[in-house]
Parts: C-alpha cells; structure tokens; sequence
C-alpha cells in the first residue's frame, strides 16, 4: 500500500546518515585490532618456545618418549594400569624408540623469525583485504524490535483508511484522496464503500473506461450472483468509448454469457483475444469463453474430455494389467474409473492396486482418492 | 555491526587456515617452533569461526532480516528453539556449523597433542588446517552467510515446516561431529604417507579419534532415522534414500577403520590397509555432505543449489580425494609392513570384518551413484530402490552377523576354530531355540523372518559369550562371578556391548519387517477401528493455532489389549509463511513396540486415519545407543592410549604359538 509508506521513515532518516558515517570507521578499527591480537598471539608461540627451550633440538624425540613414559609412570601410580600391564606398556614403548632410532632423519633447520612475521603479515593482509571486497562495513544492524520503518509498515489499514476519511470529510474535493482510498475499500471488502468512492473519482475528474469498469468491478462485487444493471451499462459505456480496453470486454463478457445472450458475447471474445500477446492469464478462460459462447452456451469440452479418458483408461488397464506399473499410474487408473463414475471398476482397480503396493506407505495419494469416492480397502494390507 | 564482524572473524579465520595450511605442509621438518605456531592457531581458528557462527546465532535470535540468511530462512514468530537451530537449517549456516566442528577437531588436537612428536603434529595440523582454508574459502565465495540486504524485508521467508522440529537442533550438529570427527584420521592417514612413519603409536593416536566419530554418527544416524520416523508421518524409518546412504557409508567404513585400527595397534599389522580406510571413510563423509549440495541430487535434504556451486563443490571433492588417492598411490609403497598371522585367529577375522563391510560400502555406492551416473551420461532414469539395498545389503550382512560371535573368542596370531565354536554352542542353541519358539507362537509362514531372528539372537547372545565365560557365571557362586564381571577389562565390555547393540537393532529391524500390521480407513469423530488388538477411537476433530501455523487435531483414545489406553492426538499443520503443511503423528510405546497413528488428508465429511503397529521396534534405536554407549566406554579405557597390549591369555594353549 503506497500510502502506507508516507511520513514517519523520512523523520527518521537523519540519525541514520550519522550512524553510517561513523559506523565503517569504528568497524575498521575493531577489525585491524582483532587482526592484530590474532597476529601476536601467534607470533608469541613461536617466541614462547624459545625463551623455555630447556632441551636440545635433538633430543626432540627422547623428549616425546619420555613424557609416554610418565605418563604410563603417573597411571601406575595411580593405579589405572596394573604392574603386568605397565610392563608391557614400557617394553612397548622401548620398541618404538628402538624403530624411530633407525627412522631418525637430518634435523632440517628451524623455522626463522622472518618466516613467521612473513606468515603473518600474509594473513593480516589476506584478511583485511578479502573483507574490503566481501564486507559491508558500512551496514547498521537492523533487528526486527529496533527497525523504525516496521512500526510504519505496520500501520493499520483500517487506521490509514479513517485518517484518510478525515480529511475527505474536510475536503470531499479531493481526488487523490478518494482515488487511494477505493482499492483500499475492495480490499477490505467494502464494496459500496468503494463503488461510492469510484463514483466521486468519476464525478471529480471525469468517466474513463477504466474507471467506469473499476466502479462496474465494485458493483458486481458488492452484488453477487445477481448481477448489476448499472454496472452492465458502465461496461457497455466503457467497450464503447475505448476501443482497446480490455478490461471492460472481459467482464461484459462474463457479464453476457451469465445472463445467455451468447451472440453478443462472441464478438467482445474474439476482439480481446485479437488483442493477446499469448502470456495473459485470462488467455484460456476468454478461450473456452468464446468455444462455448460459439456453441450457444453448450460446453463441447467434456464430452471430448470423457472420450479421451475412456481411451486412456482402456490403455492404460490393459498395460498395468499385463506388465504393472508404478503406484501413480494405478492412481491414474483408478481416478479416471471415477470420473467416469465406473465405480465396480474403480473398485477393481483399486483392488489390483493394493495386491500390487501392499504397503500404505506407497498408496498415500492413492488412498485418499479411494477412500474419498466411497471405495472400500479389502487389499492384502492387513 | 556484530553480523559485520562475525562476517570478518570467519575470514580471519580462513585467512589463518591458509597460512597455516602452506605453512605446515611445506615447512614440517621445522620442528618444535612451528608445532607451537600451528597449535596457536588451530585454537583461533576455532575460537573465530565460533565467533562468526554466534554472530549468525544472534542476527537470527533478534530477527535481523538484513542478514539474507535469517530474511530467507527464519520468521519473527518462531519459538526461539527453532530460531536458533534455524541457523544450520540451510546450505549456508550449515556450512559454518561444519566448519565450526572443524576447527573444533582441530582445536582439540593441538590441545591433547602436545606429546605427538612435532613433524607429526605440523602435518596432521596442517592437514586440517588445509580443509578449514577449503571449506571457508568455499563458504565465502560462493555460499556466503554473511550476505546484506539494503532493504530488509519486514518478515522472514520462514524455515521448511519439516526442519522445525528438535530433531534439527539435535541430528546435523550430531551428524557433522561424525563426518568431521573422521577428518582428523584423515590427517593423521595423510601425515603418515608424507612422513613415511606408521606404527603402533600412529594407530594409537588415530583409534580415540575413529572411535570419537564414530560414537558422534552412529548417534547422528540414529537420531535422523528417528526423527525421519516420527517428522515424515509414514512411520518408515530407513528408506535407503541417497543422502541416508551418504550418511552410512562413513558409518560402515568407520567401522571397518575401527576394526582394522584395533589388529594395526595390537600387531602392528594391517598398516596400508588402515591408512586407506582413513582417507576412505573422510572422503565418504565429505561425500555424505557435499553430494546433496551439488545439485545432483534430490531428496528432503538437498538444499537449494545453483550449478556453479554445485561445480566447485564437486572439483572441490575430486581435488582433495583424488590428491589423496594420489599421495597414497605414490607413497604407501614406502611405508613398512606389519606382522604376520595365520588366517584363523582374531586378526584373520577382522580383516574378514573389513572384507564385508568393504563390500557393503561398495554396494551401497554402487546403488547410490549408479542412477546418478547412468543419468548424465544416457540421459535414463532408473530408481534403485528399497529392493536393491535389502537385498544386496542383506546377502552381505547375513554372513557377516553368522561369523561375528566368533571374532572377539578368537585369540591373535593363530587360534581354534573349533574350540571357539565349541565356546559358543551354549548361545547357539539358546537362539536356535527361542527363534523355533517365537515362529511356533507367531505362526509365521515360509519368509526370511526366522533366519533374521535367528541371526539377531545368535549376534546379540553371541556377543555376551566371552563376558559369561569370563565371569564364569553359573561355574562359581554369584557373588564371585559378580566381582570378576566389574573387574572385567573395558575393552571385552565394549567389544560385548558393541555387538550387542547390533544384535538388538538386526532383531527390531527384523521384527518391525516381518510382524508390522497397518490399517488405512476413513473415520468420522465418535467411530472407532481396530488393528492388532487395539482399539482406536476418534473422540473428537478440533482447528488450533500454534505460533506460526494453524493445524487440524484429532483426538484418539487407543485402548491396549491389555486395558490399558492412552490419549493421543495426531496433527495436520500448515504454516502460515510458507503455506506448507506437515504431518505430526501420533506415537504411543508400549514396551518396546509403538503404535503410529496419522491423520490423514481431510474428505469431505471424513477423515482418512492410517494406523501401524510397529512391533519391536525400538530396539532399532535402543541398539544403535548400546552400539554408541560401547563406544563411550572403550574412550574411557586408559591402555587404549599407553598401549598396554593385554597381557597373553593363560586360557589359551601355549602350543598354538
């Protein structure tokens, strides 16, 4: 709703521009700091072992083996292992020492103060510049109980509606006025409110065709299956006055064909589909509209529709008969029996049906169908 | 701004990775100091991506719609549960969860790895690190869940009805702890071929962590079979679709690794054949996560996908796996092969283990991809169903489940058959026995039922004839045969506990496929049915609002044959955002076995109520917690980590040596 827009977001939207110009720089500042306690985090791991390095490079295994061997020492203490099995446990562990001697390879030189600044001015730089590309820095947070435009958007269409009303009451001269607040009504349901509204719009800035057909769609809506004489007239008015609206032909159309006068329906059929692209959603409706119109009000489509199907059936039976077929083309089957209102073999196939899907877990669609035209399950299920 | 710096931490995080990456895998001979560094930094990596995946926790619990991720998959009334476990609902958000356990693996073992020699641990860090680097740099590029709305709209696009349930916030975190657990034996396995070195200690460091993830899936699959029984309403509780096959593929691998981990730890042997375990079950998992992702595939869990994503990820895939495959290839020649044995003894008979489970991954891939493959080459769709799986499936595990008691009786390097055999006539005839009983009393006609009975109980009291004879229950008085069985080492309780679990979810399985009844009818409130010897009401038909759906509830009074009733009530919902609908059955345990009620599309002026009987069925699940608690209890057993091997068994003639 356009008018529901209006007001209070542009009130709101100074503070905004602030936040967002301060908003980068602050993210920046917190991310080159996050960036940096990471750097030096890593950076002092790799010192740390330095300043502790209380055994030689070389003895970087024995090291290895000999805390295994606490550990094994510790657990006996604390009674984890029994004494047979710590024994096994050290003569295993003198094994692998033995192995690992003979796989004791040249000791390659340590990792250098440059290699790691390196790294980590690698990453420092990866980061920072990746979120430049990815990141939106400059984007506030907006979650849902703080977002100003919500309490906007939220506004009440009945509440908009009467503010509305309030000011056409002061000034009835207004078609803006009258012209937004008339969707608004058949919206709502407010039909002779909105055929009123249409009226004044009319009165106000003078009858097009498509204004004349959106006060004959209120009236029709607001009468039912009745009818409208008024809004016959406008419609008639409207196909009168432009000679490519659509709208209009449309529901005078509808309008001639409910009240039988088919010749006259004809002629509006075939000029709005004249007009078609091919894409519009009324295409097969105003289609059928003028097959059947063409036919003095007899729908031929049915009938051709229940020789098609009888042919499909017979087809069809005689394949999931001899060499099955999935459970859609059974439910296929056994729908088209019932549109035919072939019950028996309906029941028939539903029967084979069962036989050849014991499980219900296959039948769902198939179920529903059958149990909602009367057919009884007696299939193998149980 | 929290979104803006998540966003940042999780590219810091990435950033990281792939220096940590380049750095332990070319520099790992620099010894302790870069050990020290890649330590460092695995716990960062985790302690950003933990930050970016809160920030993502918190823009949805605050309903911050100018995140894209929460604008498409969340909604300002959903309970705050859903809310949360909504984050990973969803390609995205679940690619931060699956980093997120990443890292966290990764995290854990530069925090326990302090002994692992340094060479060691730069390459398995940097290893990890190098899948972090992918996955991230995957996720920003081309599935970032950081993406910014201008123009937040007012309401969220809601999360699949389907997905709003517990079972959400319980079966992915679960799931992907499995998968990625296996990550890390894939680094190890890695480590090992670029180093050259394997042995026992390499074997010892790797079990824990298969035993971790394994634990974590078999739960996860559980957990998702459960959740699928009770969410989708046809009561089905495997339907051997691709991404439940993708999800046991790992399992059955994993438990092969495990089995072959164990003859590798105790004899030194098997070490190839480990290593390409490992680096096969971590490809399976990536498989499990990704082959849903790629757009190729379709089922409840495949997420939205666009073909360029669905590219990288499968280049993604052939990079890692086949560069894995590679560095076997080139390198498994050089590493040293362990001892000898004869075929019968306990190492012949895991390898037996691994020969059919092997196959079994085989099979279920075969059947998982075949259509797959046929498709986009011929352009032929076939299904291969439910029919496929059990069948070949079943023909594999039945011998496996006929040899299994044997294994854990059979002692290493060379052993009796036929004194194990004799160790186990007690147990065969009890199964024998209760198996003729329970057909007897069920009537059961010409079917493959009693064989499954017969396997389940042979495989579960099996699995206790070692803890028996051990504790020498019935042999000496109670009280003593009670102290042997608390002292008893926890390796034979978990090995007993293990395939114990097994046996209870072969007999659910079996019970739940040959005895489960179901009726279908239309009812109308104040009638009533009657299936397997309950008796079902309709009392009464009822329209409720929830929080974001309004549903159809039918209240049910089922009366047991026993007396017994219970009310239930079956629902039909639909949500109100996305205008789907979903099916809460009705589920009602009696002992062990469930009755599963669900109401059904509406009619006119009835209402279409399909009820099962799901005898036994429990223990499906029941097995699969005894399998993952076994699990938990060989974790805590302290030798697993020392390698105190078990001391040699007086029971066991000295000759065979």
């Amino acid at each position: 709703m356009a008018f529901c827009r209006i007001g209070p977001i542009e009130s709101h939207a100074l503070p905004r521009v602030a936040i967002k110009r301060l908003g980068p720089m602050i993210f920046w500042l917190i991310a080159i700091a996050v960036t940096a306690v990471a750097c030096a985090a890593l950076f002092y791991a790799a010192a740390g072992r330095e300043v502790n390095a209380a055994i030689p490079k070389s003895g970087e295994t024995n090291n290895h083996f000999k805390l295994l061997l606490a550990g094994i020492d510790a657990d006996v203490a604390s009674g984890k292992l029994g004494p047979d099995q710590a024994l096994a446990a050290r003569a295993e562990l003198a094994r692998e020492v033995l192995r690992s001697k003979g796989d004791q390879r040249a000791e390659a030189k340590p990792l250098s103060q440059g290699t790691v600044l390196v790294g980590l001015a690698a990453v420092a730089a990866l980061s920072l510049g990746l979120y430049a590309v990815l990141g939106h820095p400059d984007m506030p947070a907006q979650p849902l109980a703080e977002r100003t435009d919500v309490a906007a958007q939220n506004l009440d269409l009945d509440a908009a509606i009467a503010q509305i009303e309030t000011r056409l009451a002061a000034d009835p001269g207004d078609v803006r006025g009258w012209t937004v607040v008339a969707p608004a009504y058949v919206q709502l349901g407010r039909f002779d409110d909105a055929a009123e509204a249409y009226r004044r719009v009319i009165a106000l800035s003078g009858p097009t065709a498509e204004l004349q057909t959106d006060l004959a769609e209120a009236l029709l809506l607001g009468a039912g299956e009745t009818g409208s004489d008024e809004a016959l007239q406008l419609l008639q008015s409207a196909v009168a006055s432009d000679p490519a609206h659509v709208r209009s032909r449309l529901y005078l159309a509808a309008e001639y064909m409910r009240l039988g006068r088919y010749a006259e329906a004809v002629p509006l059929w075939s000029a709005v589909l004249d007009t078609a692209n091919g894409d519009e959603a009324w295409l097969p409706a105003a289609r059928q509209g003028l097959a059947v119109a063409q036919n003095d009000g007899v729908d031929t489509t049915t009938e051709d529709q229940q020789q098609m199907i009888s042919g499909m059936v017979t087809g069809l039976s005689d394949r999931l008969a001899t060499e099955g077929g999935t459970v859609e083309e059974w439910t296929q089957l056994v729908r088209a029996y019932i549109v035919l209102d072939d019950l028996d073999n309906a029941q028939a196939a539903y029967d084979d049906a069962v036989a050849a899907y014991p499980a219900a877990f296959d039948r769902g669609e198939l179920d529903t169908l059958a149990l909602g035209a009367g057919l009884v399950l007696n299939g193998g299920s149980q | 701004m929290s979104i803006e710096l998540g966003h940042f931490s999780l590219i810091l995080a990435f950033a990281i990775a792939a220096v940590s990456a380049l750095g332990g895998l070319v520099l790992w001979q620099r010894g302790d100091r870069l050990a020290m560094v890649l330590r460092q930094a695995s716990v960062l990596q985790f302690v950003l991506v933990a930050v970016a995946f809160l920030a993502l926790v918190q823009a949805f619990v605050v309903s911050d719609f100018s995140l894209a991720l929460a604008a498409n998959n969340s909604h300002s009334l959903k309970p705050l549960i859903f809310k949360i476990s909504g984050v990973w609902g969803n390609h995205e958000g679940s690619m931060v969860l699956w980093i997120l356990i990443l890292v966290l693996f990764g995290a854990l073992v530069a925090a326990f790895g302090r002994r692992l020699p340094s060479d060691l641990s730069n390459l398995v860090l940097g290893t990890q690190s190098l899948l972090t680097a992918a996955f991230a740099g995957f996720t920003l590029f081309t599935s970032n869940p950081f993406e910014r709305l201008t123009q937040p709209p007012l309401e969220g696009a809601d999360l699949n009805p389907v997905l709003q349930d517990i079972g959400l916030a319980i079966h992915p975190p679960l799931l992907y702890a499995g998968y990625v657990g296996f990550s890390i034996c894939f680094s190890f396995a890695i480590a090992a071929l670029v180093s050259g070195r394997i042995d026992q200690a390499w074997a010892r460091w790797v079990r824990p962590w298969t035993m971790l993830s394994w634990i974590f899936l078999t739960l996860g699959i559980a957990m998702g079979s459960y959740w699928a029984y009770y969410e989708l309403g046809w009561g089905g509780w495997w339907f051997w679709d691709p991404v439940e096959n993708a999800s046991f593929m790992p399992w059955l691998a994993g438990t092969a690794l495990l089995h072959s981990a164990l003859v590798m730890e105790k004899r030194n042997a098997l070490k190839i054949w480990t290593v390409f375990l490992s680096i096969i079950t971590f490809s399976l998992s990536l498989l499990g996560t990704f082959l849903v992702r790629s757009g190729i595939l379709t089922s409840v869990h495949t997420f939205a996908s666009d073909p360029t994503r669905g590219l990288v990820i499968l280049s993604m895939l052939a990079i890692l796996i086949g560069g894995a495959f590679l560095l076997f290839a080139l390198r498994s020649s050089s590493l040293r092969q362990g001892g000898l044995f004869a075929p019968i003894s306990r190492e012949g008979a895991l390898i037996l283990n691994n020969l059919f489970l092997a196959t079994a991954v085989g099979a279920v891939l075969v059947g998982t991809l075949y259509p797959l493959v046929l498709d986009a080459l011929t352009g032929t769709t076939i299904s291969v169903g439910a029919p496929f799986f059990n069948l070949t499936f079943g023909a594999l595990m039945a011998p496996l489940l006929l040899v299994l008691p044997f294994g854990p009786l059979l002692p290493w390097k060379r052993a009796d058959l036929v004194a194990a055999g004799q160790r186990l006539i007690g147990m065969a005839a009890l199964a024998i026995f209760l198996t003729i009983l329970i057909s007897a009393l069920g009537g059961v006609s010409i079917s493959l039922a009693p064989l499954g009975l017969l396997l389940g109980f042979w495989v579960t009291f099996g699995a206790l004839a070692e803890v028996i004879e051990r504790a020498r229950i019935g042999r000496i008085p109670a009280r003593e045969s009670l102290r042997r069985l608390i002292g008893l080492p926890r390796s034979i309780w978990s090995t007993a506990l293990g395939h114990l679990g097994l046996g209870l979810t072969v007999l659910g399985v079996v019970s739940v496929s040959a005895w489960e009844t179901e009726i279908v009818t239309t009812l109308n409130p104040g009638e009533s049915t009657e299936l397997s010897g309950y008796i079902i009401a309709f009392d009464s038909f009822d329209q409720v609002a929830g929080p974001n759906y309004v549903a159809d509830t039918g209240r049910f009074t089922v009366t047991a044959p026993g007396g017994r009733t219970a009310q239930l009530d079956a629902e039909r919902r639909t949500y109100v955002a996305s205008g789907m609908p979903t099916t809460e059955a009705a589920i009602q345990s009696y002992g062990l076995s469930q009755l599963y009620l669900q109401l059904g599309e509406p009619l006119d002026d009835t209402h279409v109520i399909r009820v099962w009987h799901k005898p036994y069925i429990l223990l499906i699940w029941l097995g699969a917690l005894v399998m993952a608690g076994a699990g938990v209890l060989s974790l805590t057993d302290r030798r697993l980590r020392v390698g105190a091997p078990q001391p040699s068994r007086k029971a066991v003639p000295k000759a065979a040596e």
